[in-house]
């Protein structure tokens, strides 16, 4: 009689890979729920005059920082090639030039430093179904708020990464390997959306990739604009650890206020980070000027677990940061932000200014309406 | 690593996720359908009005909305805001019929 011989890797794999599958139950369980109603609303016959051109997008940026009287000069490039093929296949190309400029002695002499450049993901996504995409490719880990929607230049509205962002990000916060992400029930009255990869080991320069398993869930409620989210992911090589994220984003509505928080934790620490940015809509003083200003307030802290390290901090550490960005216009911000880190290590204070520009041009001439 | 602390926090997802399962499963059956458009030009300014709804509680969550976009590319961006907030097909006609109608 043949027996079934699984791989010990595999073996290894299957209890967090179960794990996965019983964390997007409900999601599935949702989908099933809904598919009537996403069925009959996906039918929408009417054409656009919208054109499918290559897009050459992604944003510049200048930024001067001083960590604890350390400056330094950070201009950045961030350019996104896409280029469709058809409806349904879309490759999307991230790379990422930025340089490090700092003063020869810390705080004394020229600036003297070099340009980083990095592959930040280069996927071929299959818009599949209504409901679902195929990612191929290296792509950016799905997991919390922050690190899959928030961390380009231009949309950043604090520029330093929370203390927590080295959780579920190792080794870059790049997979490579396969994604199924999107919605899984679309009603009026919630949105249930998902992502569920796996990444192989990866250990190319550039390319970097850690073997794990994940998955993410949201629901948002558009009537409220309130989105509620968790992440999961485990590690299926060193010491299998797993990284778990739940996240908050809540737009409400008549008031130009954006609160974002999330919580993370991992083997080697946990933290939370909350986030409120604000836009005065109708000041009773030039409503226009204040209508792009915005006013950005974060509060964090972070507790080691075991030693910490790993990406992380290495002692407790707490951080308040205000910011205050003005939208020139929708392309250009202006940024500034100040932050005091308290620490064991010593508390210092933390200063950026600059800007951004956000571009979006067609890499050459395509189908006019 | 804690395992049964972990064991116990994944336990309380899957179980706060099956109760929002039950729960949005019964709303499901209760959100009435959506009304019949009496004319072709109504039907039109519904799209347009949730093409703008859509944009306002997906993308705004994230970024400004543009004031311009090329026309040339705006299904190109489109498809790739599509992927990355996880929109669906419909949502993804309806941003089209708003930012390029």
């Amino acid at each position: 009689m043949n027996t079934l011989v699984i791989p010990r890797r595999m073996r290894r794999a299957f209890p967090a890979l179960l794990r996965l599958l019983i964390g997007l139950c409900p999601t599935l369980l949702c989908g099933i729920a809904g598919t009537p109603q996403c069925h009959a609303q996906a039918d929408t016959p009417e054409e656009s005059s919208a054109g499918y051109a290559p897009v050459i997008s992604g944003a510049f940026a200048y930024i001067q920082n001083s960590n604890g009287g350390v400056q330094s000069l950070e201009p950045q490039i961030n350019p996104v090639l896409l280029v469709p093929m058809g409806r349904s296949l879309l490759l999307d190309a991230h790379v990422d030039f930025t340089g490090f400029f700092a003063r020869e002695n810390s705080t004394s002499g020229p600036y003297k430093g070099q340009v980083f450049k990095t592959i930040e993901d280069a996927q071929l996504d299959w818009l599949a179904d209504s409901h679902m995409i195929v990612v191929g490719g290296r792509y950016i880990l799905p997991f919390g708020v922050y690190h899959e929607r928030m961390t380009p230049v231009w949309i950043s509205d604090l520029q330093d990464s929370p203390l927590t962002s080295g959780i579920g990000t190792n080794p870059d916060g790049f997979g490579d390997g396969g994604m199924l992400r999107g919605v899984a029930a679309s009603l009026n009255s919630a949105n249930i959306q998902y992502s569920a990869y796996y990444s192989a080991h990866y250990s190319v320069n550039q390319l970097a990739a850690a073997r794990l398993v994940g998955g993410d869930t949201s629901i948002f409620i558009p009537s409220d604009r309130l989105e509620m989210g968790l992440s999961y992911q485990r590690s299926l090589e060193g010491y299998q650890l797993n990284n778990e994220a739940a996240y908050l984003s809540w737009q409400p509505h008549q008031v130009g206020l954006d609160f974002k928080a999330e919580y993370d934790r991992n083997h080697y620490g946990d933290g939370y980070w909350i986030q409120a940015a604000y836009s005065p809509q109708q000041f009773f003083f030039a409503p226009e000027f204040f209508r792009h200003l915005q006013l950005v307030g974060r509060g964090e802290q972070f507790f080691v677990r075991n030693g910490g390290g790993d990406g992380l901090p290495r002692v407790n550490e707490e951080r308040p940061e205000v910011g205050l960005n003005y939208l020139i216009h929708d392309d250009w911000k202006l940024i500034s932000s100040y932050g005091r880190l308290y620490s064991k290590n010593g508390d210092i204070n933390m200063w950026n200014f600059g800007f951004t520009y956000r571009f979006v041009w067609p890499l050459w001439p395509g189908r006019k309406s | 690593m804690n395992t049964q602390t972990g064991n116990k926090w994944l336990l309380a997802l899957v179980a706060a996720g099956a109760c929002l399962a039950a729960t949005l499963s019964v709303a499901a059956g209760q959100v009435p359908p959506a009304a019949d458009k009496p004319s072709q030009q109504k039907s039109a300014v519904s799209t347009a009005t949730e093409g703008e709804k859509v944009f306002m509680t997906n993308c705004a969550r994230c970024h400004t909305p543009p004031m311009t976009l090329n026309p040339r590319v705006t299904g190109t961006v489109v498809m790739h805001m599509r992927v990355r907030a996880r929109l669906s097909r419909k949502d993804e006609q309806l941003l089209l019929k708003y930012l390029a109608p």
